[in-house]
């Protein structure tokens, strides 16, 4: 078994004339939180897509937990949870009928059981027999990571995860998100421009810029690389600023 | 087989709860019940007035036999019947349409394509979830209906009605379901949802409205109020052997409705309930031999419905941004 969660080589996504995604070659190992850094419209929600199944590549490969996004999608899958920007369930349908669903679909053979653990784990129990139309969007955010954590997957993809959070939801999540890479082992991969949120959670980084990757390396390492700037942020800039778009 | 169901299972718990859905049917319901409600009424006053009318003529001492009047207890559904055809249909676009748009519109998508489902489960599930939704509903209203012809209408049913009802029945299911199926297939294949449902209502105004409008347009019968026939008081062996002199034209205006999947319902519908006078009082034999083109059309419009869904309900199609 590979070492690597998440491998990609020259992978590329166009629509039409406009290249979104350009030879993408990326390593993420086991046990990271992976930071994928960018600014609007950088390939970072298509670089998700790609890697969660939901859009095909143009051309390139991608590996996630060692099997092919194109030829083992569905291995793929039940090795994946996902958390979209924007996360929607069926609103008639409480908390834990929605959960049951879904862990049914993943094939999860004791879905209560596994549901009360995914609550426990991103400390949301007491409100399964809410519907959920009645909740708010940092309750959804949390609903949202237990329904990606039912299979326990691998590898947990966010797609900015605290997007629209209050700053008691966002220190929330965070603690969720290192609790989940840390007790149960899972790669974490997220997409965010939240720069202070990411030198917070992750252990490394990824910077997209118009399609493509112009660095990569652990937070640690990139924070003691440039001295001279005073937080990620002014790195962050420092590195989009020096790439020719 | 177990996403199948685990899919169907969740659309039936969701659609039951939802109000909009639970109003449409309650609405349809309320319709159909009522006017077979209203020709029960009728039916049983004018059964009441033949009954008084032959203890009158007994009183008096009347040696005159008095034939019964010709009422046909399951022509009461007429009414019934034609909402069914026109607005039940029309609810079965909203509800097939329904079963689609949620999913786009609120970005549940994502979440059921990130897990390992079988390439046609998805539209399988939406589609065995139409079924078994209409099935209920014409189950519970045919139930509804045949009661309220026994007790408001005191009508005596006999064994062969009640196979003629859930043969009726049946082709309603049919029907109804492919409505929703034809919704749900144009809503997944158009990028907006709501595109798919203007299609779905163009195709069901020219299907459901349209051609048969132009069939009855063309019926020569029907070019004076009460007919054209009656009028001239000609009977029913004149009025074919006129007809038989426009068979071309005949053809021509059956061809035009055939065009339309409505007819193919109304057609055997109609006759196995004896609405059509040429099958009143026939066995099923004759009903069948004289009717199961129609049947065998709408089982193929039915066919194509849940084939094109099956085939616009997959992972590639349905992930298309709007």
């Amino acid at each position: 078994m590979t070492d690597m969660a998440i491998e990609t080589s020259a992978l590329a996504k166009t629509y039409g004339s406009k290249q979104a995604l350009e030879a993408l070659s990326l390593e993420v190992p086991r046990g990271e939180i992976f930071g994928l850094l960018g600014h609007n419209g950088a390939g970072k929600t298509t670089t998700v897509n790609i890697l969660t199944t939901l859009l095909p590549a143009s051309s390139g490969t991608a590996r996630i937990a060692g099997h092919d996004v194109t030829t083992g999608a569905d291995r793929v899958r039940r090795s994946i949870g996902y958390l979209p920007e924007n996360v929607h369930f069926y609103d008639n349908l409480t908390l834990t009928e929605n959960l049951t669903f879904f862990a049914r679909l993943s094939g999860v053979p004791d879905p209560a059981a596994r549901i009360a653990a995914a609550l426990e784990a991103v400390d949301f129990t007491g409100h399964g027999q809410e519907k959920m139309s009645s909740f708010s969007k940092g309750m959804r955010q949390r609903a949202g990571i237990a329904q990606a954590i039912l299979h326990e997957p691998a590898v947990l993809f966010l797609d900015e995860p605290t997007s629209g959070l209050d700053p008691q939801g966002v220190a929330k999540l965070r603690e969720i998100i290192i609790s989940l890479n840390q007790s149960l082992g899972m790669t974490v991969f997220m997409n965010t421009h939240l720069l202070a949120e990411v030198t917070k959670t992750c252990t490394s980084i990824g910077i997209l810029s118009s399609g493509r990757l112009i660095y990569q390396n652990s937070v640690a390492a990139t924070l003691g690389a440039f001295p001279d700037q005073a937080s990620l942020e002014d790195i962050y800039l420092h590195i989009e600023a020096g790439t020719p778009s | 087989m177990t996403s199948l169901i685990t899919l169907c299972g969740k659309e039936l718990r969701d659609l039951s709860r939802n109000r909009s859905v639970r109003l449409l049917i309650l609405f349809l319901a309320v319709v159909v019940v009522l006017s077979v409600l209203v020709a029960a009424a009728d039916f049983r006053t004018k059964t009441a007035d033949y009954t008084s009318y032959l203890a009158a003529l007994k009183a008096s001492g009347g040696a005159v036999n008095a034939p019964p009047p010709d009422l046909f207890p399951l022509q009461m559904l007429r009414a019934g019947m034609e909402y069914l055809e026109i607005v039940g249909s029309l609810f079965a676009v909203i509800l097939g349409y329904g079963l689609i748009a949620k999913e786009k519109n609120n970005g549940t998508l994502e979440l059921l394509f990130t897990r390992p489902l079988a390439r046609h489960s998805f539209a399988a599930g939406k589609i065995l979830a139409a079924l078994i939704i209409w099935t209920a509903v014409t189950a519970a209203l045919f139930a509804v209906i045949t009661a309220a012809l026994l007790i408001a209408g005191n009508a005596p049913l006999t064994g062969t009605d009640f196979i003629r009802l859930i043969i009726a029945a049946g082709h309603t299911i049919i029907y109804l379901t492919l409505w929703s199926l034809a919704a749900l297939a144009l809503a997944a294949l158009t990028r907006a949802p709501a595109t798919g449902l203007v299609l779905a209502l163009v195709l069901w105004l020219v299907v459901v409205l349209v051609i048969p409008q132009i069939g009855d347009t063309m019926d020569p019968d029907n070019q004076i109020p009460g007919g054209l026939f009656a009028s001239l008081q000609i009977d029913k062996a004149h009025e074919h052997a006129v007809m038989a002199n426009f068979t071309g034209y005949e053809t021509s205006r059956d061809l035009i409705e055939q065009a339309s999947l409505t007819k193919q319902y109304e057609r055997p519908l109609f006759a196995w309930l004896g609405i059509k006078d040429q099958y009143n009082q026939q066995s099923p034999a004759f009903v069948w031999a004289g009717t199961f083109n129609h049947t065998l059309w709408l089982l193929a419009g039915f066919a194509a419905a849940a084939a094109a869904a099956l085939l616009a309900g997959t992972r590639d199609k349905l992930l298309r941004k709007a």
